[in-house]
């Protein structure tokens, strides 16, 4: 077993029309044996801006830790927020520069720019290659099921509801099929101007 | 006299509260040849007197005027060598932030990071570290830029002192004769300059204490635009010499 | 060194300091993951005036396509682009690092790069490596020297020819260069060739697919590039939709936050007029 699939997980990031929707599971285990079903993989650095880091959970956390180090210091040195452009840049070259040894993930950015509305989405290998498609991005072991499902629910311009139902139902059904992935299910709309976090039932084993 | 016990160490006060070997590096910029700097509506203008100390010097073999990104050009007063040092770290540092944010550097930023250079803060084995012992950089720097991200694009216009110490300047003048520049400037400068009247505006200035005829060979000019960073020829500042004359 | 309490910026380079610890894990039974390689058909030819470079744009994760339309072709200076075959982020970086040292070298001289330059600090990076840095390239610019085309291996070694094919692709593409290239070609026609080449790879390997970029570069910068050149897969038009009605999933918590945004405000420093 790949040691990206050690601990379990999946992730989606979705483009909607003036709107945006991310979403993660809430398992933890270690290979087969759930631990704990409190445990997003999601991360927000801004209310615009997030991160999803799927993978080995200890480098989910100690990357988390680093990201949030290096926002702080670029955003007290600039004095501005963060875009999300620079901030896949930014964790790119993190990644690639442990080439030879690197972090156990592979992670997704989203972001909403307030006022310009343009989103931005990105997925990432572990070595820091980026990829932008123009409609969403996936992650972590559910990541095959997970890109037939979006491939079949995603349509453009959809509205904050009907992306709530396409994310929501594209999550729970991939990791139906994806024994380390599942367990509670947690999905943020961002709108420019709110932001609505919800979470869902899902099967249980 | 007293602050000559001072004047030698580049990190020990003097009893009036100086860095003298500071004050001796303004003085050698003060001394060097004048610069000017004028910000408009839309866009910088950099100009500077390159005028040679003999007849014997092939013209137009060394530029004072630099393009650091593609959005961003500098000029000195003081002294020649100092600055194409720093002019290849700043190049050297706008390379890095675009190479780590995968966006051009604001100008503001590269301004902070050659102002860190200039004050001997450098960058050691993760230490900040001042270095000790080394002399100030007999600089003062003019920085123009473009930057794309603020307002839609808008001009900026900094001075960067051999102390580390830098400013946001509508106009300004460093070098030879800066008194009656700045003076002269702020006579001339209205908020609404647009690029075309500030290069007349800075060639103007520079004017003021030339010694000798203003040619395209003793006169240098560097724009900056929503275009980017460029350095007029020869054959572009003749003709604004001539529209002036 | 940086104490916990005093946490730096790291310096840049690369890092070693997970290499233990990975070694371990995957001494203890796990399996280290795959990168995104970019499987690939890349050429590049030269022609009457310049040079055309195409590429596929299919970047695949084993046996999955990880990206279906993919940018292989790198700017790297105003009168040079290159594409890159095998490890995808390897060849991303390394373009991009080198495209900043040529320009820092074309400021530094004040002259167009040269193709050979280009060339030679790639190969002697990738050389230090080892190949482990897994970039396959296709460099292709026009100098004051005239057009060239030049390939660099992974481990640094390099072949400078009028025609070239990387990637796994390169079979198929190299059978119709070497049928059809020949000296002082027309632009279209050279561009025709090295379509049908990277058509050749999308269709015969399952390491290249979706589309065709172009490039063709000629004298003075004049660079073209023609992203999406050819679409050579179509997707189908889907017939229907596939929605979910509201209230599919059935919702335990529910949180709403509102967001103030701020706007952004350009500080006016006063004059000093002292």
């Amino acid at each position: 077993m790949s040691i990206l699939s050690y601990n379990g997980g999946a992730v989606i990031a979705m483009k909607g029309g003036n709107c945006l929707a991310v979403a993660t599971d809430l398992r933890y285990g270690v290979e087969l044996r759930t631990v704990t079903t409190d445990f997003p993989k999601m991360f927000e650095i801004h209310p615009h801006l997030w991160v999803g880091l799927p993978g080995l959970a200890s480098d989910t956390q100690t990357v988390l830790e680093k990201i949030r180090f290096r926002v702080k210091m670029y955003e007290l040195q600039e004095n501005r927020p963060i875009q999300p452009e620079t901030f896949a840049a930014m964790l790119s070259n993190m990644l690639y520069e442990r080439r030879f040894g690197p972090f156990f993930i592979e992670p997704i950015v989203a972001g909403l720019n307030p006022h310009t509305q343009s989103i931005y989405l990105c997925s990432m290998d572990l070595i820091g290659n980026v990829t932008t498609p123009e409609d969403f991005v996936v992650g972590g072991t559910a990541e095959e099921q997970l890109l037939g499902m979006c491939e079949t629910v995603w349509s453009p311009d959809m509205d904050p509801d009907q992306l709530f139902e396409s994310v929501s139902q594209a999550l729970v059904n991939a990791v139906d099929r994806d024994a380390s992935a599942g367990w509670g299910a947690e999905i943020t709309i961002i709108e420019p101007h709110q932001i609505t976090t919800r979470r869902i039932k899902t099967r249980m084993d | 006299m007293a602050s000559e016990r001072y004047s030698f160490s580049l990190t020990t006060f003097s009893p009036s509260g100086k860095l003298v070997q500071i004050e001796y590096a303004l003085a050698a910029v003060a001394s060097g040849a004048a610069s000017v700097g004028i910000k408009a509506v839309n866009g910088v203008v950099l100009a500077t007197e390159k005028k040679h100390k003999s007849i014997l010097y092939e013209d137009h073999s060394t530029y004072k005027i630099e393009k650091i990104t593609d959005h961003i050009g500098m000029v000195y007063s003081g002294m020649g060598p100092d600055y194409r040092l720093l002019v290849r770290r700043a190049r050297k540092m706008a390379q890095d932030y675009l190479l780590m944010y995968g966006e051009t550097i604001p100008t503001s930023q590269l301004v902070q990071r050659v102002a860190n250079v200039m004050q001997g803060i450098i960058y050691v084995t993760q230490e900040y570290t001042q270095s000790g012992g080394v002399r100030p950089f007999g600089v003062s720097l003019l920085i123009a830029g473009w930057d794309a991200s603020v307002n839609n694009g808008s001009p900026i216009l900094f001075q960067c002192d051999p102390s580390g110490a830098y400013f946001a300047w509508k106009a300004t003048a460093m070098g030879k004769n800066y008194v009656n520049g700045k003076t002269f400037l702020e006579k001339r400068y209205d908020d609404k300059l647009e690029l075309e009247d500030a290069v007349h505006t800075a060639i103007l200035t520079l004017k003021e204490g030339f010694e000798g005829q203003m040619t395209e060979d003793n006169v240098e000019i560097g724009i900056c635009d929503e275009n980017g960073f460029r350095r007029f020829t020869p054959e572009e500042v003749k003709d604004y010499l001539t529209n002036i004359a | 060194m940086a104490s916990t309490f005093m946490a730096d910026l790291p310096a840049s380079g690369f890092s070693f300091e997970n290499c233990k610890r990975n070694a371990f894990l995957f001494e203890k039974g796990a399996k280290p993951p795959t990168t995104v390689k970019t499987g690939t058909t890349i050429v590049g030819v030269v022609f009457k005036d310049g040079v055309v470079l195409g590429a596929d744009t299919r970047a695949t994760g084993g046996n999955m396509v990880s990206d279906k339309n993919c940018q292989k072709i790198h700017k790297m200076a105003p009168n040079m682009l290159c594409c890159g075959a095998g490890t995808a982020a390897d060849c991303d970086k390394t373009t991009t690092m080198m495209a900043s040292q040529l320009e820092l070298h074309r400021l530094n001289t004040g002259r167009q790069v040269r193709v050979c330059t280009a060339t030679r600090l790639l190969k002697q990076m990738l050389f230090r490596y080892q190949g482990y840095i897994g970039a396959y390239l296709v460099l292709g610019g026009v100098d004051s020297q005239g057009p060239h085309i030049s390939t660099i291996q992974a481990h640094g070694s390099t072949v400078n020819t009028p025609y070239s094919a990387m990637g796994s692709g390169m079979l198929g593409a190299m059978s119709v260069l070497e049928m059809r290239w020949r000296p002082d070609m027309e632009e279209e026609e050279a561009k025709k060739l090295v379509r049908d080449a990277i058509a050749a790879g999308i269709f015969n390997d399952l390491g290249s697919g979706s589309n065709v970029d172009l490039a063709v570069i000629k004298a003075n910068d004049q660079v073209e590039y023609l992203r999406g050149y050819e679409l050579a897969n179509k997707k189908g038009e889907r017939k229907q939709r596939y929605d979910y009605p509201k209230g599919s999933s059935v919702v335990l918590s529910e949180v709403k936050r509102p967001v103030i945004v701020e706007s952004t405000q350009v500080r006016q420093v006063a004059m000093d007029t002292s």
